[in-house]
């Protein structure tokens, strides 16, 4: 066998055991790895009404063939259950050294059912599998947790995915982080999943060598894309500062959210900027496994030190909530991180309480005194208290912005800046016109990477032509053309996930793509990979997603934005004026995609 | 000899992969690498430990059946024939530098002349001396250890040696940055 390591591993915690089942082959080359081998499980065994924090809802956790080999960014690992944020499809990917050393320990997924009747973790190496008392730990931090765990079995290089207080306190976006809480699974409330399970950790090692079926080919192809990676032109811009460069470029084109999504442009980007951010507390810089860019970077400030952030914190905690004072910023992303928040959730329940306070809907009253104001980062750093360990109003913030502003009320739900109950991210719709509609459409809520659509950034018009239909699709503020964009940008984005590799690299910097993605394959794991075969099972599977939530009680009219971005124009900067006519975008979408005008997959009309 | 930059590394693992792979038959583990990255998380720091040619050469001189040599690179060659696995080279080199693998001793090579850690390696936290060797001398750090520890402690010590000023100038940077605001 080559590639996969092979076997899965299932685990009920309820009785105490664990399986170690042959991977079956045959359905592997199929659903290939990571999310799309957890989508094709839970769509097999998921009930419609399954309480997401009972026993009864399951936890996969999955990686790929690719997963630990010699392939640039081959890191990443999705953990998916029904989410208790959105009640739909959940999951999550993060980087950093876990997805190989699980693979080392000889596992293709992991599959965890049940609850056990007190805090535990999971010990999974190549010689054994043992559910571990975790009464010690439960309390602790990310980074305190990791760390005792390591003390514990005296090996550094153990990999740990744990949660913190958050998980534990069952908050609704709790998170699952690694690498000392450096990287995260951050959405959809994975964190919380494992908190109703009493999971603590998963810490895994490995010795077990994993083989390519044709190292030459497959090593030739690695360095072709190494190269592609090294040569790109955003490599020296990525490496310096990684995803924080957003903030200045973001803002260059008037749509960096700021004071709430109310403006697109912030005067003092300047201050919180990831170059900023560099010269004032980067001490080095981190990478996950095998990557040649080594985007990350550890910080070491007056306030704490740690790995991070990436530009989504950044910006949740800076200009969407009116806050120029970056030292503050980190220590409350540094804070968030411990306690396993994710930062987007967190950020946007914060910044609609600021909004309703500026707009005189809600005051300090509402909030335990908190003085929600825009930039107020004392009441921040008590907000994120309040809601890690659920204290007085932390208990509804918990909940997650759509059920915090239904609790409210007075006209508050208008200013819950979510899809599908997934809060948006921080990058605003109206001036990127296929992201909009990536965040309307993606199966797990208001998110960029289902589609990452950045091709409508590129002026590529020749080539939009050629693939879309317009040279529109390449052409920033317009929407033709767009749908066809976000359509074929969620399957490649579904492959990215399934070869487990970092989407910065395989989609926006576009080293994978079907052709690619069957070759390495092929090279990998000597099966033989067609591309259309490929194709379609990525096209069938983005339909099965769809099938999954509507068994979970989607509502197709939830393939929408806040009313904000369809209806208020940006007030100025190069965006000014624009707005997202998502709602035609996605018909044209569901037409695309062979479901009904009313969003429903043809052959499941029948049954509904 | 190989020298090591702990300041750059980012503890990406590419010098371990490649190296795993190019010695293994298109295999990778991390045990297979004859360089190991200590990944201090919890301190930020990261940094490949390999074979420093030491002065001392401590593994050559523990080998009881002469099995060790060195090379015209100044590189630890392993007589397999020889050898009979008894660990005294993993247990005698005081930064984990060489380790048993199915009783057979597991050293950097310098792959012939040309390593390919090096080439991987984007961060240039491993540069390639050519001619030169039996500068570094480790006998500082093979005084503060009390022979028990396995090699993954002691390439841990190694880097924490190491990277100790690195640590001090980082922490005097955080506190300068809040004195002037």
């Amino acid at each position: 066998m080559f590639g996969y390591a092979g076997y899965w591993l299932e685990v009920n915690l309820t009785k105490g055991t664990t399986h170690k089942h042959s991977l079956d082959l045959d359905w592997a080359k199929t659903v290939i790895g990571g999310r799309m081998m957890n989508t094709w499980r839970m769509y097999e065994e998921a009930s419609g009404d399954v309480d997401p924090l009972s026993p009864e809802n399951t936890v996969y956790i999955g990686i790929g063939p690719l997963t630990g080999t010699l392939l640039p960014t081959s890191a990443y690992t999705t953990v998916s259950a029904r989410s208790p944020l959105t009640g739909l499809i959940g999951d999550s990917a993060a980087g950093g050294h876990f997805g190989p050393e699980l693979k080392f320990a000889g596992y293709d997924q992991i599959v965890i059912r049940g609850r056990a009747t007190k805090p535990c973790y999971l010990l999974i190496t190549d010689e054994t599998v043992e559910i571990r008392n975790a009464s010690d730990l439960w309390g602790k931090d990310i980074r305190e947790a990791s760390l005792a765990i390591r003390e514990e079995l005296n090996d550094i290089q153990v990999q740990v995915a744990a949660i913190g207080p958050a998980g534990e306190n069952l908050v609704k976006y709790a998170t699952i982080a690694t690498s000392m809480a450096g990287r995260t699974f951050g959405r959809t409330g994975m964190g919380a999943v494992w908190g109703s399970k009493n999971l603590k950790a998963i810490v895994v090692r490995g010795h077990r060598p994993i083989g390519v079926a044709d190292p030459q080919r497959f090593e030739s192809i690695c360095q072709k894309l190494s190269r592609r990676i090294v040569d790109h032109p955003e490599y020296a811009a990525r490496h310096r500062v990684g995803t924080t460069m957003l903030v200045n470029s973001l803002n260059s084109l008037g749509i960096l959210p700021t004071r709430h999504f109310q403006r697109g442009v912030c005067e003092y980007a300047d201050e919180i900027s990831g170059e900023t951010l560099r010269e004032r507390y980067v001490a080095k810089h981190k990478a996950c496994y095998n990557c040649n860019i080594h985007c990350s970077r550890y910080i070491v400030t007056p306030v704490g030190e740690g790995e991070g952030p990436e530009f989504e914190p950044l910006c949740s905690y800076t200009s969407r909530i009116e806050n120029r004072d970056l030292e503050r910023a980190l220590k409350s992303i540094l804070y968030m991180n411990r306690m396993g928040l994710d930062a987007i959730s967190s950020g946007e329940t914060i910044a609609w309480a600021m909004e309703c306070t500026e707009k005189g809907l809600l005051s300090a009253g509402d909030f335990d005194g908190m003085s929600l104001e825009f930039g107020n980062m004392d009441a921040v750093e008590e907000m994120l208290q309040s809601i890690t360990y659920r204290k007085g109003v932390g208990d509804l913030f918990a909940e997650g912005t759509r059920a915090l502003a239904e609790e409210y009320g007075r006209g508050t739900e208008k200013f819950a800046m979510h899809t599908k109950g997934l809060d948006i991210i921080n990058g605003d719709p109206r001036g990127l016109k296929a992201y909009g509609l990536g965040y309307a459409v993606a199966s797990r809520g208001g998110c960029h990477l289902r589609a990452d659509p950045f091709f409508e950034l590129t002026n590529r018009t020749e080539e939009a032509k050629a693939r879309f239909g317009t040279e529109k699709a390449a052409m920033l503020y317009e929407e033709e053309g767009k749908p066809a964009l976000v359509e074929y940008s969620e399957r490649n984005c579904l492959l990215i996930d399934s070869l487990t590799i970092c989407k910065n690299v395989g989609q926006s910097m576009e080293i994978m793509n079907p052709d690619a993605g069957a070759e390495l394959l092929e090279a990998g794991t000597g099966i033989k990979f067609d591309v259309t075969q490929l194709s379609k099972t990525l096209s069938e599977t983005r339909t099965m997603e769809r099938k999954l939530n509507l068994r979970f009680g989607l509502d197709p009219k939830e393939d929408t934005l806040p009313r904000r971005f369809k209806e208020e124009g940006l007030p100025d900067g190069p965006a000014a004026g624009h707005v997202n006519h998502v709602d035609a975008m996605v018909k044209e979408f569901y037409r695309i995609k062979g479901w009904s005008e009313d969003g429903i997959p043809l052959d499941k009309i029948g049954e509904i | 000899m190989i020298k090591i930059d702990v300041e750059r590394c980012s503890g990406c693992r590419q010098c371990e992969v490649t190296c795993a792979f190019h010695h293994s038959e298109g295999q990778i583990a991390f045990h297979l690498a004859r360089i190991r990255v200590v990944r201090a998380e919890e301190i930020g720091v990261d940094a490949p430990v390999t074979c420093q040619q030491c002065q001392e050469r401590y593994c050559v001189q523990a080998c009881p059946m002469e099995a060790l040599k060195v090379g015209d690179c100044g590189e630890v060659l392993v007589d397999a024939e020889a050898c009979v696995g008894c660990g005294q080279c993993e247990q005698a080199c005081p930064i984990g530098a060489i380790h048993l693998v199915d009783e057979i001793p597991f050293v950097c090579d310098l792959c012939g002349g040309s390593p390919r850690c090096v080439a991987t390696c984007t961060m240039g936290a491993l540069s390639f001396e050519e001619g030169v060797s039996d500068t570094v001398s480790l006998e500082y750090v093979k005084a503060q250890l009390s022979g028990a520890e396995d090699t993954q402690e002691k390439a841990r010590r190694y880097v924490d040696t190491l990277s100790h000023p690195m640590r001090e100038t980082w922490l005097a940077k955080a506190s300068t940055t809040q004195r002037e605001r």
